[in-house]
């Protein structure tokens, strides 16, 4: 009896632990979430983007390597060319 | 998923059949979720005539300057809206292009964000996208 109940606690511990350690898909804000950037294109045909071979979904790799004219960017945001929104949560 | 089966412009001949990259398995979006911001492009690209874009992955600084750096990279900035969106920086950038936000005003675009924040702030990003690109192209109208 009491043998039966060790083994049935050790049974429910161990998938408490297992479920525990499985990565969680789940973003939950102000805790750690990993994953890979992904960067949904609306027509990867027509459209080109650096480090690309015009897929849907890019790597973070792909962003980062994106243009290093720096001044350029900041030059063109200055004459207000675009538009948008900004937010945070 | 592929480029194949989410390109709008295949979209309105012959439905591609649904393959997927691997490393998109392991991206910040369930399966589920998955489908619904896929559908969500299509359905906002095909009601306005624009482009919407979703990048989802950290943003440096200033988040603004590389939203708008990577709206640049689009083959058509100008016609084209960007949803930058970065869950563990918490920051949410909509750049829209010069022809676009004659359409769609800022104004417009804050409300999506303000939308689209409250869902990220409860743990729902693909809601909060799906949600923010319906908004999106409703204030953008038909093309």
């Amino acid at each position: 009896m009491i043998a039966g109940a060790v083994v049935l606690g050790l049974l429910i511990t161990g998938i408490v632990y297992a479920g525990g350690t499985r990565r969680s898909r789940r973003y939950r804000p102000g805790r750690p979430f990993s994953f890979i950037p992904v960067w949904f294109l609306a027509a990867p045909g027509r459209q080109i983007v650096a480090g690309s071979t015009g897929q849907r979904e890019l790597t973070a790799s792909a962003s980062a390597s994106l243009g290093a004219d720096h001044s350029a960017q900041v030059a063109r945001a200055g004459r207000g060319e675009t538009g948008g929104a900004s937010d945070r949560w | 998923m592929t480029a194949g089966d989410l390109t709008h412009a295949q979209a309105h001949a012959e439905p591609a059949p649904r393959q997927w990259h691997p490393e998109v398995l392991d991206g910040p979006l369930t399966t589920r979720q998955l489908l619904r911001v896929d559908e969500a492009l299509r359905l906002a690209d095909a009601s306005t005539g624009l482009t919407f874009s979703v990048y989802i992955g950290d943003l440096e600084e200033p988040v603004r300057l590389h939203a708008e750096k990577l709206h640049e990279q689009l083959a058509d900035p100008d016609r084209s809206v960007l949803l930058a969106i970065s869950p563990n920086q918490r920051v949410l950038e909509i750049v829209t292009g010069a022809t676009t936000r004659r359409r769609l005003f800022d104004r417009d675009c804050k409300l999506a964000a303000l939308s689209m924040a409250a869902a990220f702030g409860g743990g729902d990003l693909g809601g909060g996208i799906v949600a923010g690109l319906a908004q999106l192209a409703e204030h953008a109208g038909r093309a």
